[in-house]
């Protein structure tokens, strides 16, 4: 405290901490990538496994080659859709935690097309169409009820991913049931499905659908008056309205466009995943799809072009989570990547992670100095 | 329709109002103080599973104890973040439940089945004989607290400190209260509450543990909090009334004439709570610094 | 707890009670807000801290009172170093401090605010006691306060007299008072400083920020001067004149630069001296009849006010903060609706339009919080320069794309003219300093080359130079002949800038003439609602 004089080890903290702190945010989700594998192999250990056999499963499993490459492009594309949903609606300052069950919603809507027949391209055109706007539909309700009532987004899209979940159970067991098995929906019919992009992988041409989307929300919010709008009013909605900015129409806005998003990763899943082109009881191929996409949020930073490399990572753990679970004498669960996800998106919430590490290094140091000065004997000068 | 059905909903309702009581009442006490936890959910989720491990190793109280020394442990990791690092509060809760859904959905497998563990008959808290029939003692802790927290926030100097680092932390700080000391006692008091209501769920009302054992209630605590406005009867009441429509439910499905899909059942405690969620927001009022993080500079 | 007091009889008139020895204060974002200071403090004196906005005031006493560590230096009492890790020792030390934006939680009362700051945690709470000593407090210091309401339901120099009981409750040897006066109407500052007189007498030592000159000639008994963290001048009130206090405050000799009032916060305006019209006065542009508007907490916070105003002249609103100006701007512009009366801009309704409607029909407003109201802090220059603006066709291209050079074209143009000082269209405004945010408002706003500007505190906070460019633009803008509506709790600017002037109390006019016809006796006493027509 008294000497001002600075040690060389503090010098070189001080350096790596402004390194840190003046780098682009990317580096903090990398940071927070890595400290979440670090948690989840601490875990690993803990609970018997070799952490870095697993990881090592799950890094061929995810890219190892392009069969590889191609999947967990395929696992992150409904993650991309439904990251897209919860990050233009924070755009808009809404915490829109409502993509899971606008996500049901919109596969069952995209099943609807197996009860027509229509020319192959046109039948997928109107699936995506028909998915979209379900999404959209869905997500109006909270929109609304917080525009004319006032009500917590957080909680009614809450509530409105339960309507949904019992919902669209309620429609895969009654009405769009597949009348030979009684635990799936009627499939959706060839001319309605994208088309496989990779021959004997699950990637399908609704990875063009998510790049587009994305692509296209980048624009609206960086380069049109509207998206201008959207993003004044979730920084400042005091300065938006001053500046002109009708606050209920960049919400109602942000939540349709949101909606579509999340009803288009319903349809990427159910009519862009082989094999089963259908929902299945239970909805395993879509839940979680749209929780695991705010991860995907977060750490693609809610910048569209973020959240693409965002989802090729989640993706890439997904798919190589399914490897990991099989690899070697002791396999690691596929949850294990959900662990991991839950403790990246805890260090995503902790701002300047990069500060806070040289602080805490240093912190630390100071404090086994302490220690250190207790011992009768060594009193001397640095640590 | 008999009189014992009727006495049959009623006691599953007082059943199923305590998790959502308790952790609506520990939410208060943390929303008073200005943090917003949505992590709630993964709370019970995770005390749910580790408070059943503990029964099982040590009896009932034991679970109980665990269950709540999770929710504590969980409670103080969010409060650090929120508090002391500033984070996003929302995130944070976020990635608790995200972790929460991860940790319990592997700790089943590696207990052998997965998706499903038994509590065993003995290391399950035993119910207490009744008039109304067997119940489980935490309905009455579930009907008292309220009244204490209620006494808590009104009455005492603690409250008073509560309530203005909630609506001013500035102010607070300036009158020599560690603001985010405080924040911090208050959440890892929530997270305790939403503990006990966890390990509750496995260790006292079900007798077993799924992944989807926590089924949205740490999300109708919060709804409840909204309904309640910081008033922790209320919170007992909204609490009661999302159990029995919750109740309700299960209720219906076990009648012989099916009148309505089940599904349309389970949807209903949901519907009500955005009902009753839409009626009643407008006329509360929240800290003013509720999810802000306070910075002294 | 309170009624322990730690005054010790050993010290003398003439020994220091505290001192704040060679004081750095370096904020995490590399401001050095205090270098170098000195600050001694002695019991039965009163202390001017005088220094302009930003000269790091208020800084130095948060480190007094412990609510920031200093950077370097050290404080010490002649019972040894003292150190103050948090605002509570500092208190149990004996010092306290009425903040320039009140400490007080806007849900409690009185007696719960004071209540807060006493006692300890788990004690119970004694509401009833802390009423009574209050009660006892109010009889000595004649300070009345209302004891059962919410205090964000009280008026605001009500709630400073709050503030200033909370403090006077703990029984301080040390009090600091930051920039007390500029809510309060001439009559309560009278008031206060009798108390602060009486305190004196009694032995405490009294800190006044402030950057008001003759605050500092009527009540202190030394003044120490800051400018940009250091302190230039230590001396005794009645060996410095004001030129040479506003001199050192300043840094440089006062009142040369341009013909017009420069330094107007520190001078008392001469009587009359208005601005002369260069133009003749046109048309009028806004009329405003029989105008009822509800504050938040108020029902009725602007009663039924009837005014013009023409083109080329300027129309000042002078009053203490809180008296309905805040609502009236906001009616005016489209941020809060008027309960009742009617408004129009050349001759067409405003009232129930939207922001961008009234922009449209030739408004500009410069609003009185640049961080709440006018910009966006997180988005650059080129996006703040736009807000309110970013659907004209100039800006806006077909499907609604924004012209991203354009826009960029226009900020550039912009900065040279109003001499925004960033690095470019693509600096965060957060990254500017608070003039030359001010400065992107009104580029921004008389940009749209509007028939009207209404400008809210428009020079607040900021530093002599850039409020004088302010102002001086202003001018400009009236002698373009534009109307200009001016809104501003600176009465001397007010004074200087105005053609004709209302004062406004409790949501009316006390009176609307032309500064000349003003004397500041008479604009006191209707400032504090004392009516010289005896109609109010």
């Amino acid at each position: 405290m008294t000497a001002n004089g600075v040690r060389p080890g503090e010098r070189f903290l001080r350096g790596v901490h402004r390194t840190l702190t003046g780098l682009h945010p990317a580096l903090e989700s990398v940071l927070a990538a890595v400290v979440g594998l670090l948690v989840g192999a601490a875990l690993m250990y803990v609970w018997g496994y070799d952490p870095w056999r697993a990881y090592w499963a799950l890094l061929r499993g995810a890219y190892g080659g392009s069969y590889e490459v191609a999947s967990s492009m395929a696992r992150g594309v409904p993650l991309v859709l439904t990251a897209l949903t919860f990050s233009i609606c924070l755009r808009a300052g809404m915490f829109n935690i409502g993509a899971e069950g606008q996500m049901y919603v919109g596969a069952a809507a995209a099943v609807c097309v197996a009860y027509f027949q229509l020319p192959a391209g046109l039948h997928l055109l109107v699936g995506i169409a028909f998915a979209g706007i379900a999404g959209a539909l869905w997500s109006l309700g909270p929109a609304l009820l917080k525009l004319t009532r006032g009500v917590n987004e957080v909680i009614s899209t809450i509530m409105f991913n339960w309507i949904s979940r019992f919902l669209v159970f309620y429609l895969v067991a009654q009405v769009l049931v597949d009348p030979r098995r009684a635990e799936k929906t009627v499939s959706i019919p060839v001319t309605a499905r994208f088309p496989i992009l990779m021959q004997g992988t699950d990637l399908s041409y609704s990875v063009f659908l998510a790049v587009a989307l994305a692509l296209f929300a980048y624009f609206l919010l960086w380069h049109t008056a509207v998206g201008y709008e959207v993003r004044a009013a979730g920084l400042t909605p005091t300065a938006a309205r001053y500046g002109g900015i009708s606050i209920q129409r960049t919400i109602f806005l942000s939540f349709a466009l949101g909606g579509v998003g999340a009803g288009l990763a319903g349809a990427s899943t159910t009519m862009g995943l082989p094999p089963t082109y259908a929902i299945i009881s239970g909805l395993p191929e879509l839940m979680n799809l749209g929780f695991d996409g705010m991860a995907v949020a977060m750490v693609g930073r809610n910048h569209p072009i973020g959240i693409l490399f965002a989802a090729l990572f989640f993706g890439g753990l997904n798919a190589g989570g399914r490897v990991m679970q099989f690899y070697g004498s002791n396999p690691v669960p596929l949850e294990m990547v959900r662990v991991v996800m839950g403790a990246i998106v805890l260090a995503m919430a902790i701002p300047e992670l990069a500060r806070i590490f040289p602080v805490a290094v240093e912190r630390g140091r100071k404090l086994a100095g302490v220690f250190a000065r207790r011992k009768p004997a060594a009193e001397k000068e640095g640590a | 329709m008999s009189w014992s059905y009727v006495l049959d909903l009623l006691r599953i309702s007082l059943h199923a109002m305590v998790p959502i009581t308790l952790t609506a009442v520990g939410e208060i006490i943390g929303e008073t103080a200005g943090l917003f936890n949505i992590g709630l959910e993964g709370i019970l989720l995770t005390s749910a599973f580790v408070g059943a491990l503990g029964a099982k190793a040590g009896g009932p109280v034991v679970g109980l104890l665990v269950g709540m020394g999770v929710g504590m442990a969980i409670g103080l990791v969010f409060s650090v973040i929120s508090a002391y690092w500033k984070g996003t509060q929302m995130i944070a809760g976020i990635g608790i439940n995200l972790f929460a859904l991860g940790v319990v959905a592997f700790g089943l497998i590696k207990l052998g089945a997965p998706g499903f563990h038994a509590v065993p008959l003995g290391a399950q808290l035993a119910k207490l004989r009744t008039p109304m029939g067997a119940l489980s003692p935490l309905i009455f802790v579930a009907l008292v607290l309220p009244f204490l927290a209620y006494f808590f926030l009104k009455r005492t100097r603690a409250g008073l400190i509560l309530k203005a680092v909630g609506e001013n932390p500035e102010a607070a700080d300036v009158a020599g209260i560690n603001v985010n000391l405080t924040r911090l006692l208050a959440t890892t008091f929530g997270g305790a509450l939403a503990g006990l209501a966890g390990a509750y769920l496995s260790v006292a009302w079900f007798g077993s543990v799924t992944k989807e054992i926590s089924a949205g209630r740490g999300f109708i605590a919060l709804a409840t909090v909204v309904f309640s406005g910081l008033n922790p009867i209320l919170g007992l009441v909204g609490g009661f009334i999302f159990g029995f429509f919750q109740s309700l439910a299960t209720w219906i499905k076990t009648f012989p004439t099916k009148t309505i899909p089940w599904q349309f059942v389970d949807m209903l405690p949901y519907i009500v709570t955005l009902l009753v969620v839409s009626g009643v927001v407008g006329r509360v009022r929240f800290p003013k610094a509720l999810g802000v993080p306070y910075k002294r500079e | 707890m309170s009624q322990t007091s730690k005054r010790s009889d050993g010290e003398t008139r003439d020994g220091y009670f505290l001192r704040a020895e060679r004081i750095t204060k370096i904020y995490s974002d590399g401001t050095v807000a205090v270098r170098d200071a000195t600050l001694e403090l002695h019991s039965g004196e009163i202390v001017g801290l005088l220094g302009e906005n930003g000269a790091g005031k208020t800084t130095l006493t948060k480190i007094l009172s412990g609510l920031l560590p200093p950077t370097r230096g050290r404080v010490v009492s002649p019972r040894g170093r003292v150190r103050f890790a948090s605002p509570r020792e500092a208190r149990d030390f004996g010092i306290g401090m009425v903040h320039q934006h009140f400490a007080l939680v806007g849900t409690f009362t009185a007696v719960e605010n004071v209540a807060l700051s006493h006692e300890k945690a788990l004690s119970p709470l004694r509401l009833a006691q802390t009423r009574a000593r209050l009660e006892s407090l109010i009889a000595e210091s004649g300070l009345k306060i209302p004891l059962n309401v919410p205090v964000e339901k009280l008026a605001v120099g009500e709630q400073q007299r709050v503030e200033v009981l909370k403090v006077l409750s703990r029984d301080v040897d040390i009090l600091i008072l930051d920039e007390p006066t500029s809510v309060l109407t001439p009559l309560e500052v009278d008031e206060l400083f009798g108390l602060l007189r009486r305190l004196r007498d009694e032995g405490k030592a009294i800190v006044l920020i402030t950057h008001k000159l003759k605050e500092v000639g009527s009540i202190t008994d030394r003044v120490v001067v800051l400018r940009k963290g250091a302190v230039v001048g230590d001396e005794r009130t009645s060996d410095v004149t004001r030129e040479q206090l506003a001199q050192l405050m300043v840094g440089r000799s006062v009142g040369t630069t341009t013909g017009r009032a420069v330094e107007l916060s520190t001078e008392d305006i001469p009587a009359g001296a208005g601005h002369p019209v260069k133009g003749e006065r046109g048309p009028g542009v806004l009329h405003v009849e029989g105008l009822t508007v509800a504050g938040d907490t108020k029902p009725v916070a602007v009663h039924e006010l009837t005014f013009d105003v023409h083109a080329g002249e300027i129309f000042g609103i002078a009053g203490v903060e809180g008296n309905g100006q805040t609502e009236l701007v906001e009616a005016l512009t489209g941020l809060r609706r008027a309960v009742g009366g009617t408004a129009t801009i050349r001759g067409k309704n405003i009232l129930g339009l939207d922001p961008r409607q009234i922009y449209r029909l030739g408004v500009a407003h410069i609003p009185e919080d640049r961080w709440v109201l006018g910009l966006v802090l997180p988005f650059t220059l080129a996006e703040n320069a736009i807000l309110g603006v970013h659907r004209w066709a100039e800006f806006r291209g077909p499907l609604s794309i924004l012209r991203w050079g354009k826009i960029n074209a226009h900020v550039r143009a912009l900065m040279d003219r109003f001499e925004i000082q960033a690095t470019g269209p693509g600096a965060p405004a957060k990254s500017l300093s608070g003039g030359n945010q001010q400065k992107l408002i009104v580029g921004r706003e008389l940009a749209k080359d509007p028939a009207i500007v209404i400008a809210s505190q428009p020079t607040r906070g900021l530093d002599v130079g850039a409020a004088q460019y302010i102002r001086d633009t202003l001018v400009e803008m009236r002698d373009r002949g534009r109307a200009i509506l001016l809104v501003s709790a600176d009465l001397d600017e007010v004074l200087a800038l105005s053609d004709r002037v209302a004062i406004m109390y409790e949501g009316r006019f006390m009176a609307a003439a032309r500064p000349e016809e003003l004397n500041r006796e008479k604009i006191g006493m209707l400032m504090g609602g004392v009516g010289v027509k005896g109609e109010a």
